[in-house]
């Protein structure tokens, strides 16, 4: 061991060297060394030490534009280049290089500062959160060093600042030579603080930026929320490398990562020990991860069986065979033929012998035929015993743009794979294609699906999450047919619907329904581009999409929409939706993968 | 949906079909901006809402640890250790695309586990709804297997017992069939078989996941740190060899605008006065931040010895090869052997341990 100190420094020993350290001299250079006067605490909470000692006046509010620039594309040019100059911005304040980050500031700088604002209240939350709400209102104002300063007292502490978003959530631009705008802005921090907590840092307010030689910059920042979201530590710990399951793979964009199709994944006991085995199938190789009692897994896909063909979509297993294990089905998105003409590509099946071995089996007609899958759904939808396989077909995209934005009915048709049985001699029939004749051989662009006895009767139903338009409601009528009951049950949820869970989330006993859609920021924006008139109907259909997923809850013989002000769908570009009892209190909180493309230059599309 | 940063939209009823060969419009037109690093919806990182009861969700997502930023698509939960919370499998599209969270919060508040087998439909009973009332909670969940997005579910449903010390369980199986099961306890593994009217219990098999490697760095307790360059103070190259000291050596990585790094600076500067310790410490900070590094350095440690991360170069061992600057926790300090072997590896303020 290294030779120790013989008198530790003692915390405020610590507190007092960091704040000579830092020589946090509001409204000054903030020279290290400089004789400062160290604030009261700069430790323990490290957010919100003493006010500052000079303080400049603020502007009771941010002037707007009197003779704003009105042409909607001219806005969103000046809109897109200040939003992007302000991921830059944030990636240069994450890095914590606060020297580089005065760029972005006017000399002139008024704002209100980072930290020294004074407690306005503080909440316990669940799980051990607190939540503090500082006053701002009631702080005087900084210049710009005293600005940077603050940044490095409230970030230079943390042991890691993980995600740093500066976002534009409005903008209206002064016309003239002289340009200047009026912002809206969400600021929102997270990382790790010293002592190892999480901690987040939700601030919101009005700036006025000024461009001088063709650059925006910030002048004026005043805020109006500022609120730290800690808990001593996380909920979950990351243990992919400790426990073999790491795979590091180069980042989208690049040659060996560029495919729009996205690979799922499936949880088993496929050699029937009583553990949980992963398979995940990938563009570049397939893993089926055998758990081991020392709590890891191991990587077996091809001394198994399922090593090829990679790039599957949805993957699931099941026991197709009734014969006792567990066996694997994976979707595939398929390729373009010559003459731009849709291969797709068919599904497989891969039988267990019961010990954990597979082989590609031919499936029966219904795997000769090419989808474009997505998510694969078991169920029974004829109560036969045989589980029956839906798989969503998504669209051509490699040759094919959807026809709507709304509604596009070009994708390619759903399946409904109807279990064969076996033969006599206990030989596995495969698998035909059914959809046509029950009646849901929709042309959507379906990505997921999910399925319940919606309506108690007895038999299988199934939710469908359609992208560029809407979901269906597929109601089983008992007679191997489906009739769509998406309307009369309120479940439509017109947009970009990417994925759907069922279950209870209101404690009531009836399964709820929740899906996830590209929404907001994203959604608005691709869609606000299209066109310059915007009718009625698009405008409510853009409101819609600003509203992030969908909870729908059970009432009488439909479903009713949670109102967005009780939370759970403030999502993005939002994935996989799953339901489960997070923290054991006995009901279902929820867990959703989100973002599209998240590259390595501070640019955003 | 698929990005399309193309800025025509597609006329109602006619299909915008095209030609093309393995090279697919997408590819084109949105391959390019993803080939030179950029986002589109980047950054919206994977969400947590906490249920609270009555009908309302908290955001935990930034205070969740699984909240990463690298595009998740499928996610699992499941109990992957068998101790009775649920953890989370997650798919990623890029960089580190498998990511296993293990659930942290422990089982205070009590659990049940189910699995089903039914005798009349479909034997795995895929579709069933079970019911579980734990005091005054309720809960159902159905079984299933694919949904979501491309995700698939284990076979094993978890009810959270919120303090109670049992609950009460009932199967809508698929049919329709409606069977109580009765009294299970907390901690109950319970296998319900459709007919049996009561549960059987299946064992446990508890496999605790191991510990996380320590974030950020590329490198284990155990591993020998192989010469490595850094950049002095006037930028040049320099090839640091931690055996070539022949004394235990502290590899220490800072940052000027990291707090705890700065106090623990003078600390650093006595052990590296000790007779059989060298103190290596390298600021990681970036090239318009080096100029303060150096100052506080001259300051607080001037006996210390100037070490700079410069950029990774092909074909150089840099410190970057030691550590993941984007992903390092600072203050980090590894404890070398003479040899130049990890033998510990310290995180946080080195005096406070």
């Amino acid at each position: 061991m290294p030779p120790r100190p013989n008198a530790p420094l003692s915390t405020t020993a610590l507190a007092l060297s960091l704040a000579l350290a830092l020589a946090w001299t509001p409204g000054c250079g903030g020279d290290p060394g400089e004789a400062g006067a160290p604030t009261e605490s700069v430790s323990g909470e490290g957010i919100a030490p003493g006010a500052p000692a000079t303080s400049l006046e603020l502007p009771g509010e941010i002037a707007s534009p009197d003779r704003p620039v009105t042409s909607v594309e001219a806005v969103e040019d000046e809109t897109e280049a200040l939003a992007d100059s302000l991921i830059e911005f944030a990636e240069v304040l994450r890095k914590r290089q606060f020297d580089e980050a005065r760029e972005w500031f006017s000399p002139e700088l008024v704002a209100h500062a980072a930290i020294g604002h004074a407690e306005a209240s503080r909440a316990a939350l669940p799980l051990g959160v607190e939540r503090i709400k500082y006053d701002v209102g009631a702080s005087s104002g900084v210049g710009r060093d005293g600005f940077i300063d603050s940044l490095r007292v409230l970030l230079g502490e943390w042991r890691s600042v993980d995600s740093m978003l500066w976002k534009v959530k409005g903008a209206s631009f002064q016309r003239g030579r002289s340009r200047w705008g009026r912002l809206d802005l969400k600021i929102h921090i997270t990382g790790v603080d010293a002592s190892g907590g999480m901690v987040s840092v939700h601030g919101r307010g009005d700036a006025r930026v000024t461009r001088t030689r063709g650059r925006f910059l910030l002048d004026q920042l005043l805020l109006h929320k500022w609120e730290v979201e800690r808990r001593a530590a996380p909920i979950f710990t990351e243990v992919a490398a400790s426990t073999g399951l790491a795979h590091t793979w180069a980042r989208f964009g690049t040659d060996a990562n560029n495919s729009f199709h996205w690979n799922g994944a499936a949880a088993g006991d496929v050699d029937g020990d009583g553990d949980w085995d992963l398979f995940v199938p990938s563009d570049d190789q397939n893993f089926l991860y055998i758990a081991q009692p020392d709590g890891t897994w191991t990587d077996e896909a091809d001394e198994r069986g399922v090593g090829s063909p990679d790039s599957g979509t949805g993957a699931v297993f099941f026991d197709c065979d009734n014969d006792g294990d567990q066996d694997l089905m994976v979707g595939h998105t398929g390729w373009p033929l010559a003459g731009g003409k849709m291969g797709g590509e068919r599904c497989r099946i891969f039988l267990n012998d019961g010990a954990g071995q597979f082989a590609d089996a031919p499936g029966g007609p219904g795997l000769q035929e090419p989808f474009v899958a997505y998510t694969l759904t078991v169920l029974d939808f004829d109560g036969d015993g045989w589980l029956d396989v839906h798989v969503c077909g998504y669209g051509r995209v490699d040759v094919e743009h959807n026809n709507s934005w709304t509604e596009a009915s070009n994708g390619s048709p759903n399946g409904l794979l109807r279990n064969l049985g076996t033969d006599e001699d206990g030989a596995f029939l495969g698998f035909e294609n059914v959809a046509a004749a029950a009646g849901i051989e929709d042309v959507r662009w379906s990505y997921a699906a999910a399925s319940a006895d919606v309506d108690l009767d007895g038999d299988a139903d199934l939710y469908v999450a359609n992208d560029y338009g809407s979901n269906r409601l597929w109601i089983n009528q008992g007679d191997g047919t489906f009739v769509d009951g998406s309307e009369a049950q309120g479940v439509v949820d017109k947009g970009s619907g990417m994925g759907a869970s069922f279950g209870d989330l209101t404690g009531d006993g009836s399964l709820d329904l929740y899906v996830s859609n590209m929404s907001s920021t994203a959604g608005s924006r691709i869609l606000g581009r299209l066109t310059e008139d915007i009718d009625a109907e698009t405008h409510a259909l853009l409101k819609k999409l600003a509203a992030g997923n969908s909870i729908f809850t059970r009432e009488g013989d439909g479903f009713a929409r949670t109102p967005g002000e009780q939370g759970g769908i403030g999502a993005s570009w939002a994935w996989s939706p799953a339901l489960f009892d997070v923290d054991l209190d006995g009901d279902l909180d929820v867990f959703c993968t989100n973002g599209f493309v998240t590259g390595e230059l501070a640019f955003d599309t | 949906m698929v990005a399309s940063s193309c800025s025509s939209a597609p006329e109602s009823g006619k299909f915008a079909r095209e030609e093309v060969g393995n090279d697919g419009f997408l590819a084109r037109h949105n391959g390019q901006i993803f080939a030179e690093g950029r986002s589109f919806s980047g950054n919206e990182r994977d969400k947590l809402f906490l249920n609270d009861g009555a009908g309302s969700f908290l955001d935990l997502s930034d205070l969740s640890g699984a909240d990463s930023p690298n595009d998740g698509r499928a996610v699992i939960a499941f109990d992957a250790d068998d101790d009775g919370d649920v953890d989370l499998f997650v798919h990623e599209t890029q960089r580190e695309r498998h990511a296993m969270y293990r659930n942290d919060l422990g089982t205070a508040p009590g659990f049940v586990k189910v699995k089903l087998r039914a005798t009349t439909g479909n034997a795995e009973a895929i579709g069933a709804q079970v019911e579980v009332v734990a005091g005054d909670r309720k809960v159902s969940q159905v079984l299933s297997r694919g949904a979501g997005f491309i995700s698939c579910q284990a076979p094993e449903l978890i009810f959270g017992l919120g303090g109670a010390p049992a609950a009460t369980v009932t199967v809508r199986w698929p049919g329709g069939a409606v069977e109580a099961f009765g009294e299970v306890t907390l901690g109950a593994r319970a296998l319900l078989v459709e007919g049996a009217g009561k549960a059987e219990a299946y064992g446990a098999a508890p496999r605790p996941l191991p510990d996380p490697k320590p974030r950020g760095l590329l490198v284990s307790v155990g591993d020998r740190i192989a010469p490595f360059e850094v950049l002095d103070a006037a930028g040049a190259p320099v090839l640091i060899d931690p055996a070539a000291t022949g004394e235990r050596v502290a590899l220490n990585l800072w940052a000027s605008y990291c707090a705890p790094c700065v106090a623990e600076l003078p600390l650093l500067e006595e052990w590296d006065a000790a007779e059989d310790m060298r103190v290596i410490a390298v600021s990681v900070d970036a090239p318009s931040d080096r100029a303060r590094a150096l100052e506080l350095l001259g300051q607080r440690a001037p006996a210390l010895g100037v070490h700079l991360a410069g950029d990774p170069r092909p074909g150089v061992r840099t410190i970057q090869d030691v550590v993941d600057l984007a992903r390092l926790p600072l203050p980090t300090t590894l404890m070398l052997s003479p040899d130049g072997t990890v033998e510990e590896i310290l995180r946080g303020p080195v005096e406070l341990r």
